[in-house]
């Protein structure tokens, strides 16, 4: 295929969601089959792409000396495109029924279909300039999102959120520089680019400037501390929540960990230094501290949303393990978890959409009147808790192989922290499933009003997700398969 | 196994609102089907089924085999009178539907356990039994309830966690995670890795106490099994906490491998903490008034004295133990079903209220009486045959101080175990003076209740006097797992 696709790939969705604004649809209705289409064929597109892989990368813009704007398909970018490009039609589906009684419909969309793009511009990047580029646009199409509805906290909220990115992104930019600088080239090439020449005695320096780019990138990935922004932005309207933050962005940002660990500085320049104990401690820290304090909350949203920074340090952990396995583990996690927490997220806002509640603890007996939803949302929490036979147990098996693997103390350590969070997540998951189901002996239900499952638009998502979260279950081999064929380096 | 998880999905899933009779006895039919089901693989060669794969390396596996085939036979042997007995208990709670769903299904299960092939078989199942009992301990829906099913739930949670974790490291030091007698550690890779094998041991084996109940994590046993229906209560104690035995010795005898964690720290470990249950179960529920929370403490006990057989890796031990799990899954339902009857006849919970019993409901009480001395350990009811083979085996193992404490403690507990079952059944019949004989009236349950009761009771008794081809079958486990 040729590599000009790619380029179409990415500027579909961006350019389609451009005309939402601009052409004059005479309903919103005829704009939404329009823009679903967009998504659909974008979508198809990706896929062709990865089935059909064009050698080579495609320099599209030239600024100066080495630096520009490249594109190419290797194995991490087959993973992360398929995943995005397998979500976000759903999403765009679940989004018109859940936008319906909105203002400002058409920027929404018009921001939700530009993400898609420069999301995509990001998995296709083949060096870390382009990276960046995109990295930095989707902080800034993401704003318009979390603003949508312009309350005082929606503003702060985006405040913070600009904040840290931009201020991670500046962390992020430092390593790029040391790597134009130390390295041979600053494309992405599995086992790193580093020229040990001319490194020679600097290796402490790099190794911290690693540390820097790491954290810096790890804003996005809400890694502790950077993530404290993705609570916040729970106000923003559930798909954009649901998508975004607990599947585009914040895999941006670990996908950016990835590239940054295993395709630029390379394993094994990392294994074994300081840095390597540091930032996999900080994973680990990060994985019980999500799930604690998704425990003492609340509000449905935040509690998702610390879960999600929780089982982002799952991926980082295991990518801190540097070997083959470790990147395996990270990939089916990056996979199972998107799949999982986009499931949880759409449920939650199909719940607060249809009944208005936000806590908890309002949530008693709701799943006589809403049994689609909470059967997925139940699936789903069994998914994240690792129940075998759905896909959390699948990725949490391939992580702790890869920490058994490895032998190091650290990491089995980690598998310690990793089933305390399991246990923790149990608590918060299923006392909203116990919550909804045994509401207790004296409730009545009327209470509760006329409430019920939502339309097909936003239950047809739910359910594809839950079932997802049992195919990979159930028959992940293939898959897995295939991701020990990219830490491999085969692609 | 599927027959029954369907039979009970069907129910579940059913809308409209069958009459209780019919449902019940739909129930039974299924229960009779599976019994000969179970027949057929029982007599039959041992076989294995490859299911399918979970992932790469993760094969869901049944294989067939001798102490399988035990374990399954247990559980039904329990689980058909008990069906009988919810029919009719049932009918005086409500929804009944979820819970002849979940009963059902969670049969299907619990085949799915004894038959299972390897560690993450065995895992798989685990944790669907967890979850598939959940709703049967929160069923009557009150506060208490819902508490204890959470509480429940946590616990077995934790437990499950710690074995996973096992699992996870001994998937790369074992040649394989099937279960094999003699274990399938892979002595090269292990060697300098000893600590590290003997933490995961450790873990599995707290892991799988959880679910049986071993100090110090029986705190759910005490909230969760009073907390559950009488039917419920009664395969809870009787049947499901074996679960955890069955875990720990395919972990233990045929993973890990017995003569690994002979003389560790590990073994002492374990040992100690049985006794301490033994002796602490026994204490509680000695100085316990609610009658199914009595039961429950003993149940912590009894199954401690399972657990500790299991810690002396003697055969005579182990031969003790598994005749153990055999007589107290009898022995426990049937004691939980009394108690069962006794609060459908008379909505009395609390043994100072039992007075007189006795003389209202003469069956149960005798049933119950017969019970309790195979419980104590009196000749010749099943109980004196696998406490002895216990005590044997403690002396033969000559382990320190354990082989002769080990038969101390049983001796105290059951002499406690008399002290906190006997005083009902006197109270029961010879309630002395002051009673109020005028009163009394004859409300003996139904057929359908008293005839389960009297199945099980007998079987505790016979057990143990025509114990010959038991014990017989038992040893030739135990050889080859040893």
């Amino acid at each position: 295929m040729s590599q000009y696709w790619m380029v179409v790939a990415i500027l579909l969705p961006i350019i389609g969601g451009i005309l939402v604004k601009v052409i004059p649809f005479p309903n919103l209705k005829i704009m939404k089959i329009y823009l679903e289409y967009i998504m659909v064929l974008t979508s198809l597109l990706v896929f062709l792409l990865a089935w059909n892989r064009p050698d080579g990368t495609l320099e599209v813009i030239h600024f100066m000396q080495d630096l520009s704007i490249s594109f190419r398909i290797d194995g991490l970018s087959m993973v992360f495109s398929v995943l995005i490009a397998a979500l976000w039609p759903l999403a765009m589906l679940y989004s018109f029924e859940y936008m319906e009684h909105e203002n400002h419909q058409r920027v929404f969309f018009m921001f939700y279909s530009i993400t898609y793009g420069v999301t995509l511009g990001i998995s296709y990047a083949s060096d870390l300039l382009s990276m960046y580029f995109f990295y930095e646009l989707l902080t800034l199409v993401t704003v318009p999102l979390i603003l949508h509805s312009l309350t005082r906290q929606a503003i702060h909220a985006t405040r913070k959120y600009l904040y840290y990115s931009l201020g991670g992104a500046a962390f992020a930019l430092i390593g790029i520089v040391f790597l134009m600088v130390y390295g041979s080239q600053i494309d992405f090439v599995m086992g790193g680019v580093l020229d040990l020449a001319k490194v020679g005695e600097k290796k402490q320096v790099l190794l911290v400037v690693y540390l820097i780019a790491c954290l810096g990138f790890g804003v996005k990935a809400a890694m502790f501390p950077m993530g404290s922004w993705l609570p916040d932005a729970g106000v923003a309207p559930t798909p954009v929540t649901a998508l975004l933050h607990a599947v585009a962005v914040v895999k941006a940002g670990v996908f950016a960990i990835i590239r940054l660990t295993y395709y630029s500085f390379g394993c094994d320049f990392l294994r074994g230094t300081w840095v390597q104990a540091v930032v996999m401690a900080l994973a680990m820290f990060s994985v019980v501290y999500g799930c604690t304090r998704a425990v003492m909350e609340r509000h449905i949203k935040r509690r998702l949303a610390y879960s999600t920074i929780s089982n982002l340090s799952y991926i980082i952990f295991s990518a801190m393990i540097m070997t083959p396995l470790g990147l395996v583990g990270a990939l089916c996690h990056m996979v199972c978890h998107a799949v999982m927490k986009i499931c949880s997220f759409l449920c939650a806002g199909a719940i607060m959409h249809q009944t208005g509640k936000t806590f908890i603890d309002d949530l008693n007996g709701y799943a006589k009147k809403m049994p689609i939803v909470f059967g997925c949302f139940t699936v789903s929490a069994l998914g994240l808790m690792g129940v075998p036979g759905l896909a959390g147990f699948i990725s949490k098996w391939n992580i702790a192989q890869a920490a058994v693997e490895s032998g190091r103390v650290q990491a089995l350590l980690g598998i310690g922290c990793l089933l305390i969070s399991a246990f923790l997540t149990s608590i918060y998951m299923m006392s909203i499933v116990f919550r909804a189901y045994f509401p207790g002996k004296n409730f009545s239900y009327e209470e509760l009003g006329e409430i019920h499952d939502p339309t097909w638009r936003m239950c047809v998502p739910l359910v594809l997700f839950a079932l997802g979260v049992v195919c990979l279950g159930l028959g992940s081999a293939p898959l897995v398969a295939f991701f020990n064929n990219v830490a491999n380096g085969l692609y | 196994m599927c027959f029954p998880v369907l039979a009970g999905l069907i129910i579940l899933l059913e809308k409209k609102n069958l009459s209780e009779k019919k449902l019940a006895k739909r129930a039974g039919i299924v229960m009779i089907l599976s019994g000969v089901f179970l027949l057929w693989n029982i007599l039959g060669e041992s076989k294995s089924v490859l299911l399918f794969s979970l992932g790469t390396n993760l094969p869901v596996y049944f294989y067939i085999d001798e102490l399988g085939k035990l374990f399954a036979a247990v559980v039904t042997i329990v689980w058909i009178p008990v069906t009988f007995f919810a029919g009719e208990y049932m009918t005086k709670e409500q929804d009944q539907k979820h819970f002849f769903g979940f009963f059902l299904i969670v049969y299907g299960v619990l085949m799915g356990l004894c038959y299972a092939g390897n560690l993450v078989t065995f895992y798989l199942f685990y944790e669907m039994m967890t979850l598939t009992t959940v709703p049967l301990v929160l069923h009557t829906r009150t506060r208490e309830a819902i508490t204890a099913g959470i509480k429940y739930l946590l616990y077995s949670l934790s437990g499950a966690y710690m074995v996973l974790f096992g699992t996870y490291v001994l998937s790369r030091y074992t040649s394989s995670l099937n279960f094999t007698p003699g274990g399938t550690l892979n002595q090269a890779a292990v060697n300098e890795h000893n600590t590290l094998i003997l933490v995961c041991a450790c873990l599995m084996i707290l892991g799988f106490g959880v679910k049986a109940g071993m100090f110090p994590m029986h705190g759910w046993l005490s909230t969760a099994h009073p907390a559950a229906p009488a039917p419920a209560s009664a395969v809870l104690s009787g049947v499901i906490v074996k679960m955890g035995v069955l875990g720990a010795i395919r972990v233990v005898y045929e993973i890990i491998g017995a003569e690994f964690i002979r003389g560790t720290w590990v073994q002492t470990m374990w040992l100690t903490l049985s006794l301490v249950t033994v002796f602490m179960g026994s204490m509680l529920a000695y100085r316990e008034k609610l009658l199914k929370k009595r039961l429950a403490y003993s149940t912590v006990s009894q199954i401690s004295y399972i657990l500790f057989g299991l810690a002396l890796l003697e055969p005579e031990a182990l031969t003790g133990s598994v005749l153990h799990v055999v007589f107290h899954a009898c022995i426990k339902s049937c004691l939980f079903l009394c108690a069962g009857a006794i609060i459908y006849r008379t909505g009395k919970t609390r043994t100072d209220q039992l007075t007189g019993i006795g003389k209202e409901m003469p069956v149960t009480m005798v049933c119950y009486t017969i019970a309790s001395l195979a419980l104590i350990g009196i000749p010749p009811a099943s109980g004196f045959i696998s406490k002895w083979y216990l005590a044997e085996g403690a002396l033969a193992s000559g382990i320190s101080v354990f082989s002769v404490l080990g038969p101390v403690i049983l001796l105290i507990s059951a002499l406690l175990t008399a002290g906190y079952l006997l005083p009902i059944s006197m109270k029961g019949f010879l309630p002395g003076k002051e009673f109020d004989y005028a009163h009394l009236i004859k409300r003996e349950p139904k057929r359908t209740m008293v005839i389960p009761i009297g199945i099980l009771s007998a079987l505790a008794l016979l057990l143990g006097i025509f114990c010959g081809p038991l014990v017989q079958y038992v040893e030739k486990i135990v050889e080859v797992v040893l």
